[in-house]
């Protein structure tokens, strides 16, 4: 979810929440106080009905403005003592709805004759005042939430612009290793933010550019004396005057240096990957890449009387990859799918719309699946191979975002590709 | 048969040196720029090894001044760096042939007779050893006048151990030679014995001698002696 969205949602939320409390409270107090005004009005006209009834005798058509309605029984002895305010409910005979009412009953005592008076005033007219008011002040609460929305995305875009800046830059550090330095910040925070940011990819940067100058130098480095003791083996074995023995020691020497030889010359393809030395698209066809990659394997195919089954399905597609790079990808995958298949085993090649599929037969991984990518790890059983040729097709999927899934069922091994479009 | 070398680094050079002489080749040295630049008309070289990391000057430079000072040589780059630009800037400079360090001195001597041969003798050309007669350029392989039917990998393999007739050559050497990058990173050598039992069977049926010679394990040694 994204931040202003996040935050709009928090503040929409909240604020509803906030104004509904506030409303139900709102409401509830107008409506007491209405309500008091009322009864102070009733205690009111209950002076005027006691001044009527000292005057006149005909109480039931009495009839004073302000007064509803007005009902005088006449009982034999108070029913109550005090004044009583109540709600009732009236159908009024002219419209037949119902009305509600506030009422206030009291006892009147006449001579030896005692009355019980209720006075009704209909609750309409302040009602009505409630409910324009609420209705007035919920249309300014949904102005007023709308207008906070609408400034809250303008004032969010512009504080939140250094920070936006920030990330986009910290993305292309990633490709480019080139230190993030942001521009003058007045918000305390966003300058801190652009401090540390400094500092860390700095050092990031820097540690990058050294490990790799490390790397470029050694592996290097390493290839002249590889190259002199190589040579001097080479020599040493024309001698005649060496025994068996010496020879089995001299051979353990030339094996030892052609293998580190092959491990430097690998640790520097996957340094020159890493620092995306090779940049050169071309238009790649898989099925040819694979073919021709078949082509020059097959004496190992053979050699194993390993099944190739092919299911050329993506019509010919053209993928945009540097031409060594996509070739270090196939033969690496191809070779891995020679060497871990059994004896007369079968490889299946499946191309598809955006997806390449390589299975082959075999036992299963003697070491935890997570770690089939990671350099070094390697069946333990099987010499001469340092377990860089899996890391190096992660490289090569990595520089173009492309997703590889391993997968072990029914004795093969599967690898999936998922191309970008 | 004479042939410069140029190589910075003392005890490399030393080897090939050393090698190549055994292999009948006369050598001139340079150690750096200027020095080859010197050398580079006083003889006609059959074959010159150009190092590209050198100090006084660019390899690459030298190459195409080489390139111009004489047409029918051999250019062989070494160098250590193994990236397909720097293999295609090297051959467009000139040379004939690009092998990255560290290399095998067998796999150099049999580069420079192929560079060689490419560059001085436009086909035609008949290699002999014993009673084998090869015609590298139309890939035919003879025994006592019997055409032998060999494939691809199995020629390049007899090419390989008759430039070094004599030689002891390493199986590692021989699969990154037949091979290239290809070679060697199955731990196992396997493809190497199979091509080799083949090639021997195949020369063996015509009534040839054994001339493939096992030493202790470390290689093979092509000659005609039976001891060893």
């Amino acid at each position: 979810m994204k931040l202003l969205t996040k935050s709009t949602l928090l503040t929409a939320t909240l604020s509803l929440f906030l104004f509904f409390i506030m409303g139900v409270i709102f409401f509830q107090v107008l409506k007491n106080m209405s309500l008091s005004t009322l009864d102070r009005e009733l205690g009111d006209l209950k002076e005027v009905v006691e001044d009527h009834m000292l005057e006149t005798d005909d109480y039931q058509n009495l009839s004073l403005p302000g007064i509803d309605s007005l009902v005088v029984l006449p009982v034999e002895r108070p029913v109550q003592t005090g004044v009583i305010f109540g709600d009732s409910v009236m159908r009024d005979l002219k419209d037949k709805q119902f009305r509600t009412f506030r009422y206030l009953q009291f006892n009147k005592a006449k001579g030896d004759q005692y009355y019980l008076v209720t006075i009704f005033k209909s609750t309409n007219p302040t009602d009505k005042l409630v409910e324009q008011v609420t209705l007035m002040i919920t249309l300014m609460v949904i102005l007023f939430i709308a207008g906070i929305f609408i400034l809250n995305r303008f004032i969010f875009g512009s504080l939140w612009k250094d920070f936006f800046e920030a990330i986009e830059k910290l993305k292309r550090f990633e490709k480019t290793k080139e230190p993030v330095i942001l521009g003058e910040q007045d918000i305390q925070e966003f300058d801190e933010l652009k401090r540390v940011l400094e500092v860390m990819t700095r050092r990031l940067a820097n540690d990058y550019r050294e490990l790799k100058e490390y790397t470029d130098h050694t592996t290097h480095e390493l290839q002249t004396p590889l190259a002199v003791i190589k040579s001097k083996t080479d020599l040493l074995i024309q001698s005649d005057k060496l025994g068996a023995h010496e020879m089995k020691l001299l051979e353990a020497i030339n094996t030892s240096v052609h293998q580190l030889s092959r491990l430097n010359s690998t640790l520097t393809l996957i340094t020159r990957i890493e620092n995306r030395q090779f940049t050169a698209e071309g238009e790649i066809r898989l099925d040819k890449l694979l073919d021709r990659h078949l082509e020059l394997l097959h004496e190992h195919i053979e050699l194993k009387q390993i099944k190739v089954e092919k299911h050329y399905n993506d019509g010919g597609r053209v993928i945009l990859m540097d031409q060594g790079l996509a070739d270090l990808l196939v033969a690496n995958l191809l070779k891995n799918a020679i060497v871990h298949n059994s004896e007369g085993g079968t490889i299946i090649l499946e191309t598809g719309p955006g997806s390449l599929i390589i299975s082959n037969d075999g036992p299963p991984l003697t070491f935890d699946k997570e770690e089939l990518f990671t350099r070094f790890v390697r069946d333990t059983k099987r010499s001469g191979n340092f377990g860089l040729g899996l890391s190096l097709v992660k490289k090569v999927c990595e520089t173009y975002q492309i997703i590889i899934e391993y997968s072990f069922e029914d004795q093969r091994h599967t690898f999936l590709l998922n191309l970008p479009d | 048969m004479r042939i410069l070398i140029v190589e910075d680094e003392n005890s490399l050079m030393e080897s090939m040196v050393s090698y190549l002489e055994m292999e009948g080749f006369k050598c001139e040295q340079a150690a750096d720029y200027h020095t080859a630049v010197c050398v580079l008309d006083k003889h006609h070289y059959m074959c010159m090894l150009i190092d590209l990391n050198l100090p006084g000057g660019d390899g690459l430079e030298l190459v195409k001044l080489a390139r111009e000072n004489d047409k029918e040589s051999g250019i062989i780059i070494i160098s250590a760096r193994n990236a397909i630009e720097q293999r295609v800037e090297g051959l467009e400079a000139g040379a004939d042939d690009y092998l990255v360090k560290p290399f095998h001195l067998s796999e150099l001597v049999a580069r420079v007779h192929s560079v060689a041969r490419r560059t001085r003798l436009k086909g035609g050309e008949v290699l002999v050893f014993d009673r084998i007669r090869v015609q590298p350029e139309e890939r035919n392989c003879f025994v006592d006048e019997k055409h032998i039917d060999l494939t691809q990998k199995e020629l390049d393999l007899l090419l390989y151990f008759m430039a070094n007739r004599g030689r002891v050559v390493t199986k590692e050497g021989i699969a990154d030679y037949l091979w290239g990058d290809y070679g060697g990173d199955y731990g196992s050598y396997d493809f190497v014995y199979t091509h080799l039992k083949n090639l021997r069977r195949k020369l063996m049926e015509a009534g040839c001698p054994d001339y493939v010679h096992n030493i202790y394990g470390i290689g093979y040694k092509f000659s005609l002696d039976q001891e060893t």
